[in-house]
Parts: C-alpha cells; sequence; structure tokens
C-alpha cells in the first residue's frame, strides 16, 4: 500500500475521531454523577467505542502498530463498560489517560515517528489491561452495534427489501473465539450463512478488512429477514468458532446516514492546493486576456473578441469563488481540539473553568486552519495560566468561583475575527510597566501603557511576567508566538484589558491566504504589491517639514518623519530608503495603512492599481530583508515582491 | 449405515492422518486422491456423503477441483484442508463452493466439529 497517499487521510480523519473521544469523555466526567445517568453514558461510551474502533481500523491498515495496540486496548475496555461495568472516576481517569496515549501515537505515527515505548505507555497499557481481564468472564451482554456506521456499507439499497411488511431489520453482533482459525474466513461462511435466511443490509468493519491480519474477530451486520432474531443468532452460532452472538433492533438511521455520505468526497488536500494554484495562474492570465482583448478593440478589432474575453473573465471569476469555498472548512474543527486541553490546564492549576466555543461554523480556508490551532492554544493557556483566577480570589473579588473563558470565532466583512476573552484579573499595567522598563524594553520616563503598547511589550520577543517558569506558560512564549504568526498570516492582534474584569485577545484574519486583493505601487524600477487589506486610503503626498519627538516611548524607535493626513498626524514610512532606491523628487504618493490599528504614512513613486494577486509566500531570509512576505506573477508575467508592512511600521 | 468420505491430498502422511481421525469418529473411507483431477473423477464415481480437500494438489489444485465438483454437484459437501497463511486461498475455495475449512496442524476434535457442521448444514 502506498503509505504516504493514506497517511495524510489517516492524520485528518483520526483527528476527527480524537476529538469525538474528547468530547465524549468530558461529557461523561461532567454528568451528575448522583443521578441515573445509564441512558446517556451508554450513548457516551458508544461513541467512544466507535471512535476508538475506527481508529483501531484505519491503524491496522496503515501497519502502526502502536496505535492499533493502544486502540485495541481502549475498545476491549470500553466493549466491557458497554456490557455494564460501572464507570467510577478510576475507570474515567484510566480513559482519559489512554486517549492521550492514543493522540500520542497516533501524533507519532502520522509524522512518521516511532512511538517511544515509554514506561508511562506501558503502564497505561498494563492499567487497560488489569481493567478489563475483572470481567473477563461477563460475556454474552456487550453488543458491538456501535461499530456500524463507520465505514460500514451499504450492500443493497432496494427498497422493496425493507418495505415488506414480514420483514423486520436486525442487528446482529459477532464476536469469534479467540482461538478461531482464519478469523476472517469463519467470518465469510457466518455471513453465508446469514444470507441463506436474511438479507444483509451493511456491515462492519467492511467485508474486504476481514482478511486483514488487524481483524480481530468482531464484526456487526445488519440485515432484514423473516426468520425470528433467535433463528438468525442460532445460524450463526451453528456457523462455528463463534463465542458469542446479539441481536437487536437497530436505531433509525439518523440524517448523517448513507445517502449524505454519498455526496460527498474526501479529496486530497494536495490536490485542492494544485487546483488553487491554477485557479490562480488562471486569474493572472484573465486579467492580462482583458487587458489585451480591451486594447485590440480599440485598435480596430472585433469587438466580439472583448465580448468573448469578458465572459471568460467571469466564467474564471466564478471559477475561483468556487474552488476558495471547496477549500473552506468550518472552525470548529479546531477549536474541538480545546475543550480538552482546558480541561487539563485548568486541572493542573487547580482552576474552575467553564469553557464556551462559539461561531464554530465559521469558515476559513483549509491552509489557515492548520496555521491558527497554535496561537490559539497560546492565548488559551495564557488566559488560564494568568488571567483566570482560583476559586477562592474569585470569590473575595465578588465573582462567581468558576472563571469563564470564550473563544469565539466570527466573520468581520474579509476577515475571520477569532477572539479568547476571559472575566479574570485583567492586566496589571503597572506591573508589566515596571518589568518592561527594567528590561529596557520602555523608557523610564512612560507613565502609563494603553492597550497598544501594552500588546507590543507583550509581543516583544523574551518578554515574559510570570513568576517562575511553568509548564503552561510564561517561557517567554506566548504573545510574541502569536503576534509573529498572525502577521506571518496577514491577520492582526489586538488586545483589550481591564485590571479586575478580564482580558480580550482578537485576532483578525483573511478567509484565505492564497489569493488577495492589492494595491500595486511603483517604487524605484520595481512593482510592489500591497494588500489591499491593509490599506486605509491613497492619496497625493505633500511632505511636512516637522520632524515629531518619540511619542510612543518605545526606545528603539528613533526621531521620526510624520505628516498630517485628514487632521491626523501620521509617522511617514519611505518605502525608498527601505528599499535602497535612494530619494528621488517622483515621490509622489502616499498610502495610508493600518497596522495593529496604528496609522503609518508610507511614501510611494506611483499607485497602478488595485488586482486581485495569487501570493507566493516565502519566509523572508534570516540575513536579508524581513518587509517581504511573498512574490506574486503581475498580468503581463513580470514578477512583483509582496510587501509585508507589519514589519516595517 | 456409517457416512462415507474421499479424502484428497497430494501427501500420504495428510491422508492417513485424516483417515485415522475420521474413521475412529465412525466415518468410512471409500476413496483417496492424490490430485485434483483425480477427486473430480472420484467424486462422480463414489458420490461420498464428505470430501476433504487440500487446496495444493499436482495437475488441479483443490480450488479448481472444488469449482468442477460443485458444478456437477451444487450440494457436495466438501471441507477444506488449508495451512497457516492460506488465508486468501481458503476464502477462494469458501467461495468456489466448499462449506466449511479446517487449519494444520490438525486437532482431532476441531476436524469432527467442522466435519459435523458441514454435514449438519
Amino acid at each position: 500500500m502506498d503509505q504516504t497517499k493514506y497517511a495524510e487521510l489517516f492524520r485528518t480523519e483520526s483527528r476527527e475521531h480524537l476529538a469525538e473521544l474528547d468530547d465524549a469523555l468530558l461529557a461523561l466526567e461532567a454528568r451528575d454523577a448522583s443521578r441515573n445517568t445509564a441512558a446517556i453514558d451508554a450513548a457516551h461510551i458508544s461513541t467512544l467505542f466507535r471512535n476508538t474502533h475506527s481508529m483501531k481500523g484505519m491503524a491496522g491498515a496503515m501497519g502502526y502498530r502502536v496505535v492499533e495496540r493502544i486502540a485495541h486496548a481502549l475498545e476491549s475496555l470500553l466493549d466491557d463498560l458497554r456490557g455494564g461495568q460501572a464507570i467510577d472516576a478510576t475507570v474515567l481517569t484510566l480513559l482519559f489517560d489512554g486517549s492521550d496515549a492514543l493522540r500520542g501515537a497516533i501524533d507519532d505515527a502520522s509524522n512518521g515517528r516511532a512511538t517511544h515505548e515509554s514506561d508511562s505507555l506501558r503502564n497505561v497499557l498494563q492499567r487497560l489491561a488489569e481493567a478489563q481481564s475483572r470481567d473477563v468472564d461477563l460475556d454474552g451482554g456487550a453488543p458491538l452495534s456501535a461499530a456500524i456506521g463507520v465505514g460500514a456499507m451499504l450492500l443493497t439499497d432496494d427498497p422493496t427489501v425493507a418495505a415488506a411488511e414480514e420483514s423486520s431489520t436486525l442487528e446482529i453482533d459477532v464476536r469469534l473465539t479467540n482461538d478461531c482459525p482464519l478469523k476472517g474466513v469463519r467470518a465469510l461462511l457466518i455471513l453465508g450463512r446469514i444470507n441463506a435466511v436474511a438479507t444483509v443490509r451493511a456491515l462492519s468493519p467492511l467485508q474486504h478488512t476481514w482478511q486483514d491480519e488487524s481483524f480481530d474477530g468482531r464484526f456487526s451486520v445488519i440485515l432484514t429477514t423473516t426468520a425470528t432474531a433467535d433463528e438468525v443468532e442460532a445460524t450463526v452460532r451453528a456457523a462455528g468458532d463463534v463465542l458469542r452472538v446479539t441481536s437487536r433492533v437497530p436505531e433509525p438511521a439518523t440524517s448523517r446516514g448513507a445517502g449524505e455520505a454519498l455526496r460527498t468526497v474526501r479529496i486530497d488536500l494536495r490536490r485542492l492546493d494544485t487546483l488553487l494554484e491554477l485557479v490562480g495562474e488562471l486569474v493572472i492570465t484573465r486579467d492580462r486576456l482583458l487587458r489585451v482583448a480591451d486594447a485590440a478593440v480599440e485598435q480596430g478589432a472585433n469587438r466580439a473578441i472583448a465580448r468573448a474575453a469578458h465572459d471568460t473573465a467571469r466564467l474564471i471569476s466564478t471559477l475561483q469563488d468556487e474552488v476558495l469555498q471547496a477549500r473552506m472548512v468550518p472552525i470548529g474543527q479546531v477549536f474541538d481540539r480545546f475543550p480538552r486541553l482546558v480541561r487539563d490546564i485548568a486541572r493542573d492549576l487547580h482552576k474552575d473553568v467553564e469553557f464556551v466555543t462559539e461561531g464554530r461554523e465559521i469558515e476559513l480556508d483549509r491552509s489557515l486552519l492548520d496555521a491558527i490551532g497554535e496561537p490559539i492554544m497560546h492565548l488559551l493557556r495564557n488566559a488560564l495560566d494568568h488571567g483566570l483566577e482560583d476559586a477562592a480570589t474569585r470569590r473575595s473579588a465578588n465573582k462567581s468561583p468558576s472563571g469563564q473563558l470564550i473563544l469565539r470565532a466570527a466573520r468581520d466583512r474579509g476577515a475571520v475575527v477569532i477572539q479568547v476573552e476571559d472575566d479574570g484579573r485583567g492586566i496589571d499595567r503597572s506591573t508589566i510597566l515596571t518589568r518592561a522598563q527594567s528590561q529596557g524594553i520602555l523608557s523610564a520616563d512612560v507613565t502609563r501603557l494603553d492597550d497598544d503598547q501594552l500588546l507590543h511589550v507583550l509581543a516583544h520577543p523574551g518578554f515574559s511576567t510570570a513568576r517562575a517558569v511553568t509548564s503552561i506558560s510564561g517561557r517567554g512564549v506566548g504573545v510574541d508566538v502569536v503576534s509573529t504568526r498572525v502577521r506571518a498570516l496577514g491577520g492582526s492582534l489586538t488586545l483589550e484589558t481591564l485590571e479586575g474584569l478580564g482580558t480580550a485577545f482578537t485576532l483578525r484574519l483573511p478567509v484565505t491566504l492564497a489569493i488577495t486583493r492589492a494595491l500595486l505601487v511603483q517604487v524605484g524600477d520595481g512593482i510592489y504589491a500591497i494588500p489591499a487589506a491593509q490599506i486605509v486610503e491613497a492619496l497625493p503626498f505633500e511632505p511636512d517639514t516637522k520632524v515629531a519627538t518619540p511619542e510612543h516611548g518605545i526606545v528603539q524607535r528613533p526621531a521620526r518623519e510624520t505628516v498630517r493626513v485628514r487632521e491626523e498626524t501620521l509617522p511617514v514610512l519611505r518605502l525608498r530608503d527601505r528599499f535602497d532606491c535612494g530619494p528621488s523628487e517622483n515621490e509622489s504618493f502616499v498610502t495610508v495603512v493600518e497596522i495593529s490599528g496604528r496609522r503609518t504614512a508610507v511614501v510611494v513613486d506611483a499607485l497602478i492599481g488595485q488586482q486581485d494577486i495569487v501570493v507566493k509566500r516565502f519566509d523572508a531570509p534570516r540575513e536579508g530583508a524581513p518587509w517581504f512576505s511573498g512574490a506574486t506573477v503581475l498580468g503581463d508575467g513580470t514578477p512583483s515582491l509582496i510587501v509585508d508592512l507589519s514589519n516595517l511600521c | 449405515m456409517s457416512r462415507t468420505v474421499l479424502i484428497c491430498d497430494d501427501a500420504l502422511f495428510m491422508r492417513t492422518m485424516v483417515g485415522d481421525i475420521l474413521q475412529q469418529a465412525g466415518f468410512e473411507v471409500v476413496g483417496e486422491a492424490e490430485t485434483g483431477v483425480q477427486a473430480v473423477e472420484k467424486y462422480r464415481l463414489l458420490r461420498p456423503d464428505l470430501v476433504t480437500m487440500d487446496i495444493v494438489m499436482p495437475d488441479m489444485g483443490g480450488i479448481d477441483a472444488v469449482r468442477e465438483i460443485t458444478k456437477s454437484d451444487p450440494s457436495a459437501r466438501i471441507l477444506m484442508c488449508s495451512a497457516m497463511g492460506q488465508q486468501a486461498l481458503v476464502v477462494e475455495a469458501i467461495q468456489a463452493g466448499a462449506k466449511d475449512f479446517v487449519v494444520k496442524p490438525f486437532q482431532p476434535s476441531r476436524v469432527l466439529e467442522a466435519v459435523n457442521r458441514v454435514l449438519a448444514a
């Protein structure tokens, strides 16, 4: 099997399964132990079982033996839990540990690393094995039904089969004896016998996996039959090597049944990337085509040429929208992993936290999805570690004992806004000010920090206020990592904090990375692209003669030239200086850009126009100019650099 | 009346062993075949209640023999004898019409269980 082809599929899909695992575990933990929640528990255990079972199957197919082993051990315990074993705190902890071990092994496996068989892993496996051996004789109870539906295959879609009045639908769970040789063949024989008395409608796991080494002799069949459940069970038993067989009436299919599954396909991400790149090239060609066609008509060519060109251009734009839309995924896919993380950290810190996510349905480009997880994680950690107080402190401040932490996504015009908000103690400006001054980040004459300055200090590489370095945060990586990452994605980070009331970090990100609107400007001989999202306005440049003194109190910032634009004094940035083009009388336009709420007047030679550009990102060379974030190809085929103003202003 | 059985295996050792197990259980070994072709011919002549069939045999393999036999007699009761690691071949044999299988090395109890299943079906 071509491993690389499936490795990515495995990674994304197991991530979904792990998220469902977490949800169910958290729900189990949160349930009210004093009430009889058996039915709800059973549903959660089913979810856990189904997801674990799927991961085991996938890992088996990939040859990830360690993942398979852990999943198998976990699954066996879950199977027993479905048989009625009580779910106490010990079992719950074990399930959490098991899922952690699974996650670790999956991470390792999908990144091509061998999982180190550590003591803790051995310990988890050992405990899982012990927990289930307690009930090893508990036989006949636990159905395997939850596994069905995952990868289940509809064998027949003939509605008349189900409609036949005298036939009923049954779900049969079969477990073969452990010493059964060639389990896959035995299962096949059983299926053959079932076929003689019933119509098989679905199988799980899929039949072709029965010959795999990982097939453990458990399978489920959904069938319609005129026979009774007892007769079907007897038929199965008669096929030999059956440890137990149970049957029940299956729950009606949910709306997420096979019908919907048939309308969606999984596509390799690289294929979507290629598609997007091609559309990007097409967009460039579209602009060129329009220009050439219009010019041709002006020189007397047939108008039909221009019409055809415009029609083509319109279709390309539609195609571009569709491809971008196809790459959109709900942000919930990233949010999914945080409830667990927050729980674990809060528990380590002995803090009581109520975690809420909002706007999970907000969509953004797949490439961004992978990139925002880490920044959000840092912000959540910061909020838990530094923002939220412990219960005692909160009570004495007249707050509810459990802290609130909100992770929220929303659409705002062309951008996605992600907010991490806590109702904790807020950031202590005076402490930050003192510390920043003692670390030489701020000059001594600054007396008060506003939110922007505060963020600037916090984002300063190496700045940390944590008294002790904890494993949670405070190692000096936090806000600076977030800030750098967000800027690299073409977004911005802002901060609001009120002492005693809480803190909110806001990330503003483009919906997609690949195609963006830009203003093309001329500086010297070159044409550069400035992302339109950063631009407030562009207007003719009339230089002031005044030179301002340091205003923000940031030591590293030298005295700067300013210009007045609409009653506002703005610092001036001459791109000619930065690009070493030398001064010139040609500097005749200024574009006002806004980065993290701060405006700057960027002086250029000429404005060329706005255009959709296809972004080819690159990391700025270490020794070189850090103010280019990527490159693009213009309509006439010439390359152009994209200016990253967040590193300039 | 004891049940009749045809034993098909190219190795005398295996034929003897299977024969002993079945005879002790009261079966009558009415014939033996060393090749697939022989198995098909003898089945036609003897019409035994049961056939044990090795997978790998000279001139016509066990699977093809199963196919030939069930073509003329769909109710033929054939038990496949396989070695470990022949799972795919056993699957093929089952699809060709064999009714059950046992895996070498043979345990008498397992062989008899399988035989009884085949005859009961």
